[in-house]
């Protein structure tokens, strides 16, 4: 080597020093190089996890459809203004050049001109844009400030919700404003406002990542998760499945290019069981009460052949998209949360009542089944002492008042009068009480219906082990007429008259009729939901029929409570109930009912109305129940029409 | 070549090849300050004089100066001054540990503010003291067989070596022994003295490190706790066991997080070195150093070193060791054709401090080494110490200018 050569031979030091420094520096070498070369790639990794940010994109939430394939539920398009830093950085300069004094001393100085310096160009654009698009908007500087420190590389977004003049007043001037662009989100949004809130449900910000995704993201587009009705049910189904994007970073910590890694695949689309048209027409049904918008009540309508929920109201109702904005305090204690009006509450499936008359349907039905009762047989309704004109009847020594008149009542005659005395005295016969608490179960009374997970009370009824303890002949009496130890949803009803009306099955009420990918071309398959038979009341078809023409009178025949539903050319079997709420021995409120059934020969509907605080089952819920079924007929008519035109098409 | 010398030619005047490599490494030194501080000060709007590449630039013209000025005088010359250049540097290395004549930063005592610039006494001390044990050792090669003269040489060591731990800067201090080491070396004091001197540092460098990590904080050195966390680092050891026995929950969560700390300054290091890979990112594209995850306090000095592998590559490193091996050979080429034992010593004592703060800063950028304060030589920006490595460079070519001076 040169240097070794240069040394005089003796100089064995400085041969030794030369030596020791090129093994120095034959280290230093070796380490650069298995740095440097040789795991250069796990470095590099390394500093790739550093420069690159990753950005969760939500996936379009699927649509809710009504069993025709019309929106409840979708989304739209939102076009936003959004301004891009990256590309501000020669105006921040300049603003801060122009507003800087002549000296500027201190660090913090220095700072505080380049924030103002910042928010001014911000700001600046901003007023010419919401200007120009006559749309005023103000930046907050906060606002400015955090998205800056924390989110530099995304737009900031400063115009939302143009609409459509203005999407096209943007565009006309392209490319005036500096790091403008106009951003697509989609929107959820409920087209016929409150129709089927409950049903539907609410949405809510979410900001957490769901399962299987990956936990972490550097930032986060806005998205939404389902809490309440289908919307939270189905909430994985709708949503899909969030796509990931990744956006290199600059030395800045600029936007510097962006690569999809994982496109969003779209949510799959809800069909429901509901027909749109026929739940607006019951919904505006249930407020034609004399309560108008005030009333608190509930209807619904089910397929007694398939269990179908063709549709479920419930008033007083709200709007799904309140939800997804701020909600303020004010709002949210005098109406949203109002004590008495409960918007919230879906009062078709989330209350309990006291089904008062409408259970006599269940103590007919026990004691026909037990042969005690002669359809023919007469019982004579005593006299009321206290109320002249009216009937009453002792059990123990209690007495139990009765609305109809004393006298003597055959089976049909007490139905459609609906009277206490006569089914208490069926009631108390051997056997009848035990039967009751059989059909009861086989109704799945006490028993939530599976319909809306966590939105739904099971209500109350007497089992076997209840007989056992304490149990009174009052007890019975109370039961027989659907007061005491009885609360049922309007929803539980329905599945009860469209197991009597279709002959002894009992549903489960469906909701959904299928899951299907928002694109066909996603091919997924399709998921059906096929109604499903719960169980079978396994009684005889004669008692039932029975049943079904006193129904039928109550509604059709002279004196029978639930005349306010007839309707011409349409036979009705239905009973009306009114159930008094005790408060310390004295009658606070009423919750009235009206339980239907049509055609009574061949049935299809089963059509329940529950009103809170009404006169009566007959005056109040059975005009309800009218107004239904017309729109039900229309419906039929609509559907007929429409077959005959595709057949005369073909 | 030296075989049949040749006395009727002139001899040159000026090693060249020295010059034009320092010269190379203070255009990486300009370049890449620049490039470590372009991030914070083209945002910032600083006026271009003001910027720390062009003030480094000015320290080089400065050094250079100084460099000239040292190579008029002989160095026997110098020599003869040198016990009042070495009295001196240890005056400033007490001053500096007056608190109001001392500046403190980070904790550590280093710096003597003069206003426009700040002056850093261990840089002035480690040239004072090559030149002061040159002098010593220079006397005939009998009278270092003598116990007495290896004690005094000992002590000429021990005493800037003791003040400048005590500042504390352990990496300038322990950058001291190598360098008297090798001019004993060279100057031919017996092996048994060397060997001594050997184990004899050996042991208190084993003694300082134990003490800075294992001795209860009544017995230890006042290092700055900071400086016993990097050794931690470097030794991998995990900090809750140095947490106080009854430490709670808390605490020993605030040790993980005060390691993950300590530690992120090599990782980041590391990962800067290792992602410019054979060819590096570019100039100024290191995006390592430009996104601050290489701290900026450190980037232009400490840690240039990551900034410019980053940026150049195993291809920059290269370069840069190959430029220290020409500055270092042709300071040995230097020592062995030095008239007299004094140049020999001085050149071999320059050799082993450049090296030795070569050796420590670009391996503390690849772990190889704990991390300590100590600059690369001409690279890490800072006045004294480039102002100094100029010096030590002219000293070298003093040398080498009167190596035929008879």
């Amino acid at each position: 080597m040169l240097v070794f050569d240069q040394l005089k031979k003796q100089d064995s030091q400085l041969r030794l020093v030369a030596m020791v420094l090129a093994a120095g520096f034959c280290v230093l070498l070796a380490g650069l190089w298995y740095v440097q070369v040789f795991s250069s790639k796990k470095f590099a990794d390394s500093l790739e996890d550093q420069a690159v940010r990753s950005v969760r994109i939500p996936a379009v939430r699927g649509k809710v459809l009504d069993r025709n394939g019309q929106a409840l539920a979708e989304n739209r398009p939102t076009y936003n203004v959004e301004l891009y830093l990256a590309e501000l950085g020669k105006h921040f300069h300049a603003e801060y050049l122009r507003i800087r004094p002549a000296t500027v001393r201190t660090r913090a100085e220095r700072e505080q001109l380049e924030w103002a310096a910042r928010y001014n160009v911000v700001s600046n654009i901003t007023a010419q844009v919401s200007d120009w698009l006559q749309q005023p908007q103000v930046i907050d500087q906060k606002k400015f400030q955090r998205h800056y420190n924390e989110v530099r590389a995304l737009p900031i977004s400063i115009l939302q919700n143009l609409n459509a003049s203005q999407v096209a007043r943007f565009a006309e001037r392209p490319g005036v404003f500096p790091g403008l662009d106009l951003e697509i989100q989609p929107l959820r949004v409920y087209p016929h406002g409150s129709l089927a809130a409950h049903v539907l449900g609410s949405l809510t910000r979410d900001e957490s990542s769901q399962e299987e995704e990956d936990a972490f993201y550097h930032y986060r587009l806005p998205d939404w998760k389902g809490v309440t009705g289908m919307e939270g049910v189905f909430d994985g189904q709708l949503r899909g499945a969030a796509g990931t994007k990744s956006m290199t970073v600059n030395r800045l910590g600029y936007r510097q290019q962006e690569t999809m890694l994982r496109t969003p695949e779209p949510g799959d689309n809800l069909v429901l069981t509901l027909d749109l048209k026929l739940q607006r027409a019951v919904e505006a049904a249930l407020v034609s009460s004399m309560f108008g918008v005030q009333t608190r009540g509930a209807a619904v309508v089910m397929d007694v052949q398939t269990g179908d929920v063709l549709a479920m109201a419930s008033a007083p109702t709200f709007e799904p998209i309140e939800f997804m904005g701020r909600i303020s305090t004010e709002h949210w204690t005098n109406i949203l949360n109002h004590p008495v009006q409960k918007p919230m509450l879906n009062r078709a499936a989330q209350e309990n009542y006291h089904p008062g008359s409408i259970l006599k349907m269940l103590t007919a039905l026990a004691a026909l089944e037990m042969e005690k009762l002669d359809p023919k047989e007469i019982f004579n309704v005593e006299a009321d002492p206290e109320r002249p004109g009216k009937g009453c009847i002792h059990v123990g020594n209690r007495k139990i008042k009765d609305t109809v008149a004393n006298g003597p009542y055959n089976f049909k005659k007490a139905l459609m009068h609906s009277s206490n005395s006569y089914f208490i005295h069926q009631g108390l016969k051997p056997g009848v009480l035990q039967k009751m608490i059989m059909l009861g179960e086989k109704f799945h009374l006490g028993e939530r219906t599976g319909i809306l997970p966590r939105q739904e009370t099971a209500g109350e009824f007497p089992d076997q082990t209840d007989l056992v303890r304490r149990w009174q002949p009052g007890d019975t009496a109370n039961l027989c007429i659907g007061q005491g130890k009885v609360s049922v949803s309007p929803l539980q009803i329905a599945v009860m008259t469209s197991a009597i009306a279709n002959g002894g099955k009992v549903f489960w009420p469906r909701l959904v009729l299928r899951l299907e990918p928002s694109d066909p071309q996603f091919g997924e398959k399709v998921s059906e939901f096929p109604p499903r038979v719960r169980d079978d009341l396994g009684v005889k078809p004669e008692n039932l029929r029975l049943i079904h023409e006193a129904m039928l009178a109550e509604v059709e025949e002279a004196g029978g409570t639930g005349s306010g539903a007839i309707i011409k050319g349409l036979k009705i079997g239905g009973k009306t109930g009114t159930a008094e709420i005790e408060h310390g021995g004295k009658i606070v409120d009423k919750t009235t009912w009206f339980a239907s059934f049509a055609p009574v020969d061949r049935p299809k509907w089963a059509v329940v109305v529950m009103v809170e605080s009404g006169a009566s089952g007959g005056k109040t819920c059975a005009p309800i129940a009218r107004q239904i079924y017309e729109a039900l007929l229309k419906r039929e008519r609509d559907a007929g029409q429409k077959n005959s035109t595709l057949a005369s098409l073909n | 070549m030296l075989a049949r010398p040749n006395i009727s030619e002139k001899p040159a005047r000026f090693d060249w090849v020295l010059l034009c490599a320092l010269l190379g490494l203070m255009v990486l030194g300009v370049l890449f300050i620049h490039s470590a501080r372009y991030a914070t000060e083209s945002g910032a709007g600083v006026p271009w004089f003001k910027q720390l590449h062009f003030r480094q630039a000015v320290f080089y013209a400065l050094g250079l100066g100084a460099a000239a000025a040292v190579c008029v005088v002989p160095y026997q010359t110098l020599a003869r001054w040198s016990y009042v250049f070495y009295w001196a540097s240890i005056l400033l290395l007490v001053l500096v540990l007056i608190p109001h004549i001392g500046k403190a930063a980070y904790g550590a005592r280093r710096w003597i503010d003069l206003g426009i610039f700040q002056l850093q006494p261990s840089e002035i001390a480690k040239i004072a003291f090559i030149l002061a044990l040159g002098n010593f050792l220079a006397r005939p090669l009998d009278e270092l067989k003598l116990t007495g003269n290896f004690w005094k040489a000992l002590a000429m060591l021990g005493l800037p070596f003791a003040l400048i731990l005590v500042e504390p800067d352990l990496g300038s201090a322990l950058v001291l022994i190598p360098t008297g080491f090798v001019m004993m070396y060279v100057a031919g004091i017996p092996a048994k003295y060397l060997r001594r001197f050997l184990s004899g540092s050996a042991i208190i460098v084993a003694l300082i490190l134990v003490d800075v990590l294992f001795a209860p904080p009544g017995w230890q050195l006042k290092l700055q706790d900071y400086q016993r966390r990097r050794l931690l680092v470097y030794f991998g050891l995990d900090h809750k066991y140095f947490a106080p026995p009854n430490a709670t929950a808390a605490e020993l969560q605030k040790a993980r997080i005060q390691e993950r700390n300590d530690s992120y300054n090599v990782e980041q290091a590391l990962i800067s070195v290792g992602s410019g890979g054979l060819t590096g990112k570019g100039w100024r594209q290191g995006t390592q150093n430009v996104l601050g995850y290489l701290p900026r306090a450190v980037a232009h000095n400490d840690f240039i070193f990551s900034v410019l592998a980053e940026e150049s590559g195993f291809v920059g490193s290269v370069v840069v060791l190959s430029l220290y091996a020409v500055v270092l050979f042709a300071g040995i080429r230097i020592a062995g054709q030095a008239r007299d034992r004094l140049g020999k010593m001085m050149a071999a004592g320059v050799v082993a401090l450049l090296f030795s703060h070569m050796f420590i800063n670009i391996g503390m950028n690849i772990r190889l080494m704990p991390v300590t304060g100590v600059p690369l030589p001409l690279l890490s920006y800072g006045g004294t110490s480039v102002i100094c490595t100029l010096v030590a460079a002219g000293l070298l070519q003093n040398i080498y200018l009167h190596r035929r001076s008879y």
